[in-house]
């Protein structure tokens, strides 16, 4: 089957199951037990899809009304066919309106969304409270502050700079025009899935896995980071290197040079200062994210601002929260200029 | 002069997405000529010329040379020894932009170099020397040391020539060559590939697009059209009747000077 007709069943097969499970909870109204119960609700689930992608395909295929996945990922040559009509006079435009309207009231309802809470006189008081303590910040913590930021910073150059070699020699392998030939290929599919994964952990439970393997502190955070840098540097490095020109390849090669010749003479010139650009960036990053994850023990910054935090001693927290944003924007800063020297 | 350097034979390539850019060629290349191959764009001749050095693989076929049919060759080693032999040059020269033109030079020094020395630039003295002594034929010497990105089109072309002669190739293709030049350089590029065809004695297999180029410089001709061999012979028999069959009727013949 074409890809374009199962992302247009799979869509519309959501949005009619959506719309459909609303409908059946109003009728309903179903009680705790019924809506814990998994295989039912996935066989209902499983079932709606399947109705709605029949439902698609029946309008689309017998009676010739555009449904909203159709209309998204109909090839271009059909859409330019299409005439063009107000989007309120089409099935589709209804199609993504309803939708739309229908998960708007159902993520108010899920999130318990509620004025009466947010105008809420003892909350208020509360919050008010919490500004005031960190608008008069305890400067007191400030040089155990400064202290824990420079840990903070390091965390994060270290695990860029021991991503850097991964990443490289990785990225040649992640790229599809030099893995050509079905062994390559099967080497490049391997890699690429195994980033994905990678990448789909969040650095916070890679710092947590390593907190419990090596003990809380900054060390199960810069391993954190580091895996999540090689993960993201990688996708970063080959997708340059699948932009690079083939007319040095071709040179080269044409000189008779070996495979790891070609990629240093030919392709390594093209992508060396992307590559430089991208490590600053994640550098940057990575000091963003090691606040983050010290505050599930990574140590830095982040452990610090959740000790205090616990304690709700807000001046202190204060100190800390100016201290983390002066450095972070420092570092936007600072990369964003060597990035721009770099172009 | 009459023992042929390459021997091709019934040489078909057909794409994976189902073009057939040639459709069985076959013709001899004898030792020191300049052979000159002309068509319209889409004709197959680039194809021809990367088929010869295996930069693509073709269908099927013999491409003799030196006695072994390059086209059966099977391990990236033996491709990579064919390569070390044949030189080439390109339309847009594919140099590395980033490198000195020294540095561009001596990428032809990259077969005969083991890979650790190669990577991290350890050429011999030697190869140093004949990269120069190849820079100074080409009468670019002077600027070895400056960045090849900042040469003009037609420098950036004999720089291409210097590498491809840092082989010590038998053969040298050149495709296109001076497509992407001005006129004036049109001709600067082309003496130089005539004396290293009279100089050297090295063999010159040359797509061209401008007769007007190919009555100067060639001592041979070849023509294709749509994936044959239309024409074979000396480039001053190419007439009026030659020339329609070649480009189509109605074409007319440009000059320039």
């Amino acid at each position: 089957m074409k890809g374009n007709i199962v992302r247009r069943s799979i869509l519309d097969g959501i949005t009619v199951t959506v719309l459909g499970l609303v409908l059946i909870s109003i009728v309903v109204d179903p009680t705790t037990e019924q809506l814990m119960n998994l295989k039912f609700n996935s066989f209902l689930f499983l079932a709606l899809m399947v109705f709605g992608a029949m439902l698609s395909h029946l309008l689309n295929s017998i009676f010739g009304i555009k449904t909203l996945g159709q209309n998204l990922f109909e090839p271009d040559y059909e859409k330019a066919k299409a005439e063009a009509k107000p989007i309120y006079r089409t099935f589709w435009g209804w199609h993504f309106i309803v939708t739309l309207i229908v998960l708007f009231v159902v993520g108010l309802s899920k999130t318990q969304f509620s004025i009466i809470e947010l105008l809420d006189e003892d909350g208020f008081e509360g919050a008010k409270r919490l500004f005031a303590g960190i608008f008069n910040p305890n400067w007191g913590v400030l040089p155990a502050a400064v202290l824990n930021i420079i840990e903070t910073i390091f965390m994060a150059f270290l695990a860029t700079m021991l991503a850097i070699p991964f990443a490289f020699i990785l990225s040649f392998m992640a790229a599809k025009n030099i893995m050509r030939g079905p062994v390559s290929f099967g080497v490049y599919l391997f890699i690429r899935t195994f980033l994905n994964v990678t990448r789909s952990v969040e650095a916070l439970v890679w710092a947590i896995i390593f907190s419990v393997w090596v003990g809380i502190g900054p060390f199960a955070g810069m391993l954190a980071l580091m895996i999540h840098s090689i993960a993201s540097l990688t996708k970063q490095y080959s997708e340059m290197v699948e932009t690079v020109y083939e007319g040095p390849i071709e040179g080269v090669q044409s000189c008779g040079a070996n495979k790891l010749q070609t990629i240093w003479f030919a392709i390594v010139p093209q992508v060396i200062l992307p590559y430089i650009s991208f490590t600053v960036y994640r550098w940057d990053i990575n000091v963003r994210m090691a606040t983050i994850i010290g505050l599930v023990g990574g140590g830095g910054i982040g452990t610090m601002l959740i000790k205090y935090q616990g304690q709700a001693m807000w001046p202190e927290v204060g100190t800390i929260i100016v201290v983390i944003a002066a450095v972070v924007w420092i570092m936007d800063q600072a990369s964003a200029y060597i990035r721009e020297a770099l172009k | 002069m009459s023992e042929p350097v390459l021997k091709i034979r019934n040489l078909i390539k057909t794409y994976p997405n189902g073009v057939q850019a040639l459709k069985g060629v076959s013709f001899d290349v004898k030792k020191g000529e300049f052979l000159v191959v002309i068509g319209l764009s889409g004709s197959g001749k680039s194809t021809l010329l990367r088929c010869i050095n295996r930069l693509h693989d073709p269908t099927s076929g013999e491409i003799v040379f030196n006695g072994v049919d390059a086209a059966k060759l099977q391990t990236t080693s033996e491709v990579r020894s064919l390569r070390k032999r044949i030189g080439m040059i390109f339309q847009h020269f594919n140099l590395i932009p980033r490198h000195t033109v020294l540095g561009n030079v001596l990428v032809g020094k990259l077969a005969y170099t083991s890979t650790w020395k190669s990577l991290f630039g350890l050429f011999s003295e030697g190869d140093k020397a004949d990269a120069l002594k190849y820079l100074k034929l080409v009468g670019i010497s002077e600027k070895a040391h400056i960045r090849a990105d900042q040469l003009s089109g037609g420098q950036q072309q004999r720089v291409a020539i210097a590498r491809a002669l840092t082989q010590n190739p038998e053969v040298l293709l050149a495709d296109e060559p001076v497509a992407s030049l001005d006129p004036a350089t049109c001709h600067v590029v082309m003496d130089y590939l005539r004396k290293v065809n009279q100089e050297l004695g090295i063999t010159i297999i040359c797509n061209l697009h401008f007769l007007s180029l190919v009555r100067i410089y060639a001592t041979r001709v070849i023509a294709l059209k749509g994936g044959e061999l239309v024409y074979e012979g000396d480039p001053k028999n190419i007439d009026q009747a030659w020339f329609e069959k070649i480009y189509g009727e109605g074409a007319k013949e440009v000059h320039i000077n």
